[in-house]
């Protein structure tokens, strides 16, 4: 079965969480990472709702945010909240964020906590 | 180092173009050139700033081509991608080649032909820039970037509405002295913001941004031609010089910055570049900014450290930044209203800040001005170019 989680990374020498994911640590340029699972709980530092829809979306908009995770990684999603505020508490979900044709792309969602 | 001089500039009418890209690259490099009036002299190389040809208009090499629709064989040539910083990127390059003592006359033209595909696809390709993995997938698009940061921007620093629709009042009034420009249409707070219809005319594109917070999609294109000093004071032109250029990167997805309101970019490439020119933000006269939104020029004008943080909305509000202000900021209009072919935009900042250095810009004429700065934001900003234009008397 696909692995539908959304991964971030650790740095092996010195810890350092990374999302997205990039080849040389920021803090002490080491090249060995391992993933770490993007999860838990977090709040919402910015949003938006996007009228002018990108290709793929048959919707009225499309509600995206910035959500800063306990971990202190921040992350870009979909939010799913019909009564959206900036610092407002959310959990990380995984789901069809789009489609083309007959693929479905996984990521992160946001809800409500 | 040698010193560089614009000794040439022009463009095309930005817009919907009939004609292909490179007929309307080689339409502003035509103005360019005579506007340089290079006699026998020959151009040694040229830089072709364009963003989306191969996806866009499905013609690569374009660099190539235009030397050859202009016959300026056999001068080296290559085109120049760097997202919407493209056009000052490629400016730099030229100003390299001349300092380095590798060229005596450059050729920079940047275009793009953005209209020859639907406003889907024009939005998808810029949107192409964002991280593929953690931010293109969800629907990110460069309007959905700038949604994001002008909320945060409210909440943090007390901009409204109300300032956002100033900056696109003034730009759209600029606009309608500039021939170049796209938009050329007079807008008002109240028609845009306050007015019933406002809600009809004025739409939602990603909230809090509506339609008049952002810059259309347009063809264009815009050139320069530049020079060793010396040659530009024996072609007897009046010589505005190239004092400064600074360039500065930043991440990719806008999420990983430490503060998401913060654009380091724009304040790196600007201290470079008054660095470099031996100024400061307040020597200059004029300034050209990157308005693709108009949070942007209000967020650029405080990191190029014109006001501080948290004030540029007040400039804004106090007509500081207005053409009769203290500190004009895009007297063309700005992207907002004069256009925004990707390729072409850094470019034509530096056209306008040209003709307004030596009192050439008619109408929109910033009386006296000797000091112009212009910022060329790329990505989110991601990648940034400032540059510092003076003119030597």
């Amino acid at each position: 079965m696909e692995d539908k989680k959304v991964y971030g990374v650790r740095c092996k020498a010195c810890g350092k969480e990374l999302y997205p994911a990039h080849a040389l640590c920021p803090e002490c340029g080491g090249r060995e990472f391992e993933p770490i699972e993007i999860r838990g709980e977090g709040v919402v530092l910015t949003y938006t709702d996007v009228y002018a829809l990108p290709l793929d979306y048959a919707l009225r908009y499309l509600r995206l945010a910035i959500v800063e995770l306990e971990s202190g990684l921040r992350a870009t999603g979909q939010l799913l909240d019909d009564d959206p505020k900036i610092g407002k508490r959310v959990r990380v979900t995984v789901g069809v964020v789009r489609e083309r044709g007959e693929e479905k792309i996984y990521g992160l969602q946001f809800v409500p906590v | 180092m040698r010193e560089v001089a614009i000794i040439g500039a022009g463009m095309t009418k930005f817009g919907r173009s009939e004609i292909g890209l490179i007929e309307l690259m080689s339409e502003a490099s035509i103005r360019a050139l005579d506007d340089a009036s290079l006699g026998d002299l020959r151009v040694d190389a040229v830089y072709v700033p364009n963003m989306g040809a191969a996806r866009l208009n499905r013609q690569t090499a374009i660099a190539s081509a235009l030397v050859d629709r202009l016959n300026l064989f056999p001068a080296m040539a290559e085109a120049v991608e760097n997202g919407p910083a493209s056009g000052a990127s490629a400016v730099k390059n030229g100003f390299q080649a001349i300092a380095s003592g590798m060229a005596d006359l450059v050729l920079v033209t940047g275009g793009e032909r953005m209209r020859a595909v639907n406003n889907l696809e024009a939005t998808d390709f810029v949107a192409s820039l964002s991280h593929p993995q953690a931010e293109y997938i969800y629907g990110v698009t460069l309007p959905a970037l700038a949604g994001m940061f002008t909320r945060l921007y409210m909440e943090r620093y007390g901009v409204t509405a109300r300032h956002l629709a100033l900056v696109a009042v003034k730009n759209h009034a600029n606009a309608l002295d500039n021939p170049y420009a796209h938009i050329q249409q007079r807008i008002t707070l109240e028609g845009i913001l306050t007015a019933p219809e406002a809600v009809v005319n004025n739409p939602y594109i990603a909230d809090p941004l509506r339609l008049y917070d952002c810059c259309p999609v347009s063809d264009g294109a815009a050139s320069l031609v530049l020079a060793s000093r010396e040659i530009a004071e024996k072609l007897g032109r009046p010589v505005v010089r190239i004092a400064g250029i600074g360039q500065a990167t930043d991440t990719h997805a806008v999420h990983e910055r430490p503060d998401p309101t913060e654009l380091t970019a724009v304040r790196l490439a600007a201290q470079k570049a008054f660095g470099m020119a031996g100024i400061t933000p307040q020597d200059i006269d004029v300034a050209e900014l990157h308005d693709a939104f108009t949070i942007l020029e209000i967020a650029e004008s405080e990191e190029a450290g014109f006001f501080r943080k948290g004030e540029g909305h007040v400039a804004v509000e106090e007509g500081v930044t207005s053409r009769t202000g203290t500190l004009p900021i895009n007297p063309s209009g700005g992207l907002k209203a004069k256009g925004h072919p990707v390729g072409a935009t850094g470019v034509a900042q530096l056209v306008e800040l040209t003709w307004q250095l030596r009192g050439e810009a008619g109408e929109r004429q910033v009386e006296g001005a000797k000091s112009a700065f212009a910022c060329n934001f790329g990505g989110f900003g991601n990648n940034v170019v400032a540059t510092v234009l003076r003119r030597e008397d």
